[in-house]
C-alpha cells in the first residue's frame, strides 16, 4: 500500500498551469525522485501535497486518507524540508531542533533528547550552541532537514535538500536520506541534479512545465530509449535530414538532433559494430562518434527535446 | 505552544536586540537633549544653585546687607555668589565658571536714599548659558521691585537713614527710626502677606484644566502644602517626565510595528510555511506574534519610563499602577494596530513604509511630540481628542501632573475596546490572507 498517493493534481496560478495532472505514488521504504528543471512545477506539488497549497483539481492521499479530509492528521505523519532555509539564523542549532519539535507536538523533554540525537546524527553535536548564523552551507542544509525529523515522519517531503552546497555535503545528507529510506520513511525526493536521482532514487518520475511526463525505475526509463547503447554523431547537419538517408530510421531512433550533432539509440538488438558502420556510411561528413550508456538525460532529452542542464 | 511561540521571539530578540534598543535609546536620547536644552540638572535634581559674582564698588552697609543677603537661608539654596572685583568677575565669566556678574556701583547707596537720580544694579549675563542667567535677571528685577517699593513707602526717612549710614546720628535716633519703619511695615503686613493674588493647584481640576490662577484670600499655607502620599518629583524631572510619555506614545507603536512586520519576515524565511507544513490553523502563530509584539512593548516601557526615567531622569512617577495599566492598554491597541496593517498589506518594504509613517502620524496628531495646544486648531479640535495616542499620552501626563482625581479609567477602557476590535479584525484579515495558504 502506498503511503502517499497523488491523482490528477492540477494548479493554475492565472493562465499559467504550474501542475497538470500529475499522479504518482509513493510507497514506504521507498525515495520517490521528482526530476525536472528550476520551474517545472515540483515545488508547487509538494507545496499542495503538504498543504500549503490547495490543488484547483485532483487528490492527494496520505496513509489512505484524503489530505483535506483531516488536514491535521495527514501533517502528522509528514515532514516537510522546504527548499528554503526555514530555520532560525539566531537561535543555536539545538534550540531550532527543539522549538520545530515542540510545535510538532513533542514534549519538552522528548523534543530535548530528540534534537541530541539528531544534532548525532548529522554530526552536528560540536556545533549544537552555536547560532545558525555562523554555520556553513551545507550544515545549515542538514540542521534543515532534521527539523523535519522530530517527530519521526512516516512520509518525508525533500525539497531540493542539497541545493548550493558542495559536493562532500551533498554526500553527507544523500548518506544519511538513505539511512531514512532503510529504517521505511517514504521519501519523495523533488531535484534536478540527474546524478541524484540516478544514484538516490528508487523510482523517478521526470516532469516539466508541470506536466509528469514518463515515470519508472532507472531501468524502465533507460528502456524508453531502446536499450543500453547511445550513439552521438557529431557531423555538419545543417543541410542534411534523417528522413532523407535511406533506411535510417527504420534501424536507429533519434533522441536529438542539432546542427553538429545527433543522438540516436539504435532499434532492436544490434551488435555495436554494425551501428558504428551504418552511422559513418551517413552521407554527411562525420567529426566524431562517441559511444554510451543512455543517462537520465537522454530520456528527458527524448522526452522534451532539450537537456536537462538548459 | 503559545509560550514556546513567544520564547523563540524573545530568544530571537535577546540574540539581535538592535531594533529594540534603537527604539528604546531615541527617545531618551531625545528627551536627553532637550532636558540638556533647558540647562541640565544637578545632583539634587533641581536646577542646581546659580553661581555668580557681586562686584560691590560701592562698599557702603546698604551693599553689604545686600551682599551678604544674596546667600542667606533660602537664597543659600540656589546662589552661590562670589565676590570679586570686575575685571576678576568678567574674566570668570569668559571662562564660563559663573553664570551672571551683579554690579552694585559706585554711590548706589548715597543715590538710592537721596532719591534726587535714578539708581542702577548691573547685570552681565554669561551668553554660553540660558536657564541660570535668566533666573538671575528674573531674581533681579524681584529686588529692584523691593527696592522701588522701600524707597516709595519710606522716602521721607531716607535723608535720616543717610545720616545714620554715614554715623551723624546717635543710638537713640537709630532706634526711634528703626520703630517708625517697623510700625510702616506693620501696617503694610496685611497687603503683603497673604498676598492678594495666588498660584494654586486646583484638587478637583479635570485633565485638561489642571493648573489655574485664582483670586483668594485663603493662606498660602494651605493650598501650597503637598499631599503626603504624593512623591515629591522636582520641576526638571516633570519635563523629562511630560517629554518621555510623549516619546513612549510614539516609539512604542514604532517598536509594535517592528514586532509585527516580524511575521512578514517568516513569510519570506518561510518558517511560517514550515510551521504550516505541522499544522493547519495558523491563528496561533499570528496570536503568538501579537502577544510577543504585546510583551516587546511592555519591557520596552519598563526600560524607557521606570529604568529610563526613573533612574537617569529622577522622574518620580505618580500612580504607577495606572500608568501601567495605560501603558498596557496602549500596548495592546499598538499590537493590533501594527497586526491589522501587516495582514493588509503583505509586501514587507510597502507595509514597513506605511506602518512608519502611519505611527509618526498618530504620534504627532496625538501630541506625543508637541503639546495639543501647539497643534493646528483643526486638528486640535476635531482629530486629536479621537487618536488613541492622545487617550494615552494626556491621560499619562495628566496621572503626573495632576494627582489621582484625573479620570484613567476611561481612556484606558477605549483603548482595550479598540485593541479588542483590531484583533478580531486582523484575525478576519490573516485568515482571509491563509486562506490559500501560508504562501503569498
Amino acid at each position: 500500500m502506498s503511503l502517499l498517493r497523488v491523482q490528477g493534481l492540477f494548479k493554475a496560478f492565472g493562465p499559467l498551469r504550474a501542475v497538470d495532472s500529475v499522479s504518482f505514488e509513493v510507497r514506504p521504504g521507498e525515495i520517490y525522485g521528482l526530476l525536472g528543471p528550476n520551474g517545472a512545477g515540483k515545488t508547487t506539488t509538494i507545496s499542495m501535497i503538504s498543504g500549503l497549497l490547495k490543488p484547483d483539481a485532483g487528490e492527494v492521499i496520505v496513509a489512505g486518507t484524503p489530505f483535506w479530509s483531516n488536514p491535521q492528521k495527514a501533517k502528522r505523519i509528514m515532514g516537510v524540508v522546504p527548499q528554503e532555509l526555514a530555520i532560525y539564523e539566531e537561535l543555536t542549532g539545538r534550540e531550532n531542533l527543539e522549538f520545530w519539535g515542540r510545535m510538532a507536538g513533542l514534549s519538552s523533554g522528548d523534543a530535548k533528547s530528540r534534537a541530541t540525537e539528531l544534532l548525532e546524527a548529522l554530526t552536528l553535536t560540536d556545533r549544537a550552541k552555536d547560532a545558525v548564523k555562523t554555520y556553513s552551507g551545507g550544515m545549515k542544509r542538514r540542521i534543515n532537514l532534521g527539523c523535519a525529523l522530530l517527530h519521526k515522519p512516516q512520509l518525508l517531503l525533500l525539497d531540493e535538500p542539497t541545493v548550493g552546497i558542495d559536493p562532500q555535503a551533498r554526500q553527507n545528507i544523500l548518506e544519511f536520506i538513505t539511512k531514512l529510506r532503510a529504517s521505511g520513511t517514504a521519501i519523495l525526493y523533488t531535484t534536478h541534479y540527474l546524478e541524484e536521482a540516478e544514484s538516490l532514487c528508487q523510482r523517478i518520475g521526470i516532469i516539466d512545465h508541470g506536466r509528469l511526463l514518463a515515470e519508472g525505475t532507472l531501468k524502465e526509463l533507460q528502456d524508453r530509449l531502446g536499450g543500453d547503447r547511445l550513439f552521438a554523431l557529431e557531423a555538419d547537419l545543417k543541410d542534411s535530414s534523417p528522413e532523407a538517408w535511406d533506411g535510417f530510421l527504420q534501424r536507429f531512433r533519434v533522441i536529438q538532433k542539432t546542427e553538429k550533432q545527433i543522438v540516436v539509440s539504435p532499434i532492436g538488438t544490434r551488435d555495436p559494430s554494425d551501428c558504428l558502420k551504418d552511422l559513418l556510411g551517413l552521407p554527411v561528413r562525420v567529426e566524431n562518434v562517441t559511444l554510451k550508456r543512455p543517462s537520465l538525460n537522454d530520456v528527458f532529452l527524448q522526452l522534451t527535446g532539450r537537456e536537462l542542464r538548459e | 505552544m503559545l509560550r514556546v511561540l513567544i520564547a523563540k521571539d524573545l530568544r530571537r530578540t535577546r540574540r539581535n536586540p538592535l531594533p529594540l534598543a534603537i527604539n528604546i535609546l531615541i527617545p531618551l536620547v531625545i528627551t536627553a537633549l532637550v532636558g540638556l536644552t533647558f540647562g541640565g540638572k544637578s545632583d539634587s535634581g533641581a536646577l542646581g544653585r546659580i553661581r555668580f559674582a557681586l562686584v560691590d564698588e560701592d562698599k557702603t552697609i546698604l551693599s553689604d546687607f545686600l551682599r551678604g543677603s544674596a546667600n542667606q537661608r533660602e537664597g543659600g539654596k540656589y546662589l552661590d555668589p562670589v565676590i570679586l572685583e570686575r575685571d576678576a568677575a568678567l574674566r570668570e565669566i569668559n571662562d564660563n565658571k559663573i553664570s551672571a556678574v551683579l554690579i552694585i556701583p559706585t554711590n548706589f547707596t548715597r543715590h538710592y536714599l537721596s532719591g534726587k537720580t535714578n539708581v542702577s544694579l548691573e547685570l552681565i549675563k554669561n551668553p554660553a548659558q540660558s536657564i541660570h542667567p535668566a533666573v538671575m535677571e528674573e531674581l533681579l528685577g524681584a529686588l529692584v521691585t523691593a527696592l522701588n517699593a522701600i524707597s516709595r513707602n519710606l522716602q521721607s526717612e531716607f535723608p535720616e537713614w543717610q545720616e545714620v549710614i554715614e554715623g551723624k546720628r546717635d543710638y537713640k535716633e537709630i532706634s526711634n527710626l528703626i520703630e517708625r519703619a517697623g510700625d510702616k511695615f506693620k501696617a503694610a503686613k496685611k497687603f503683603i502677606n497673604p498676598p492678594l493674588v495666588v498660584y494654586e493647584k486646583d484638587p478637583a481640576a479635570n485633565s485638561t484644566t489642571a493648573n489655574k490662577t485664582t483670586a483668594s484670600t485663603n493662606s498660602i499655607s494651605a493650598t501650597n502644602t503637598p499631599k503626603p502620599a504624593e512623591k515629591k518629583s522636582n520641576p526638571m524631572a516633570e519635563t523629562f517626565a511630560y517629554l518621555l510619555v510623549g516619546m513612549a506614545g510614539m516609539f512604542l507603536l514604532f517598536l509594535a510595528s517592528n514586532a509585527m512586520t516580524d511575521l512578514h519576515r517568516e513569510l519570506r524565511q518561510r518558517t511560517l510555511a514550515r510551521f504550516h507544513t505541522l499544522h493547519h490553523q495558523l491563528g496561533p502563530f499570528v496570536a503568538a506574534k501579537i502577544l510577543f509584539a504585546v510583551v516587546v512593548l511592555l519591557i520596552a516601557s519598563f526600560i524607557l519610563l521606570i529604568c529610563g526615567g526613573g533612574i537617569l531622569f529622577g522622574v518620580a512617577w505618580q500612580h504607577a499602577g495606572s500608568l501601567a495599566l495605560l501603558v498596557l492598554g496602549y500596548a495592546c491597541f499598538a499590537a493590533g494596530l501594527m497586526a491589522v496593517l501587516v495582514a493588509l498589506i503583505p509586501d514587507e518594504r510597502k507595509a514597513g513604509a506605511l506602518n512608519t509613517i502611519i505611527a509618526m502620524g498618530l504620534g504627532m496628531a496625538g501630541g506625543c511630540l508637541f503639546p495639543p495646544r501647539a497643534l493646528p486648531a483643526f486638528l486640535r479640535e476635531h482629530i486629536t481628542p479621537l487618536l488613541p495616542s492622545y487617550w494615552f499620552v494626556d491621560t499619562a501626563r495628566n496621572l503626573q501632573s495632576s494627582g489621582g482625581n484625573v479620570v484613567w479609567v476611561l481612556p484606558l477602557i477605549k483603548l482595550f475596546i479598540l485593541s479588542a476590535v483590531l484583533m478580531v479584525v486582523a484575525s478576519v484579515l490573516f485568515r482571509r490572507l491563509f486562506r490559500m495558504g501560508a504562501r503569498v
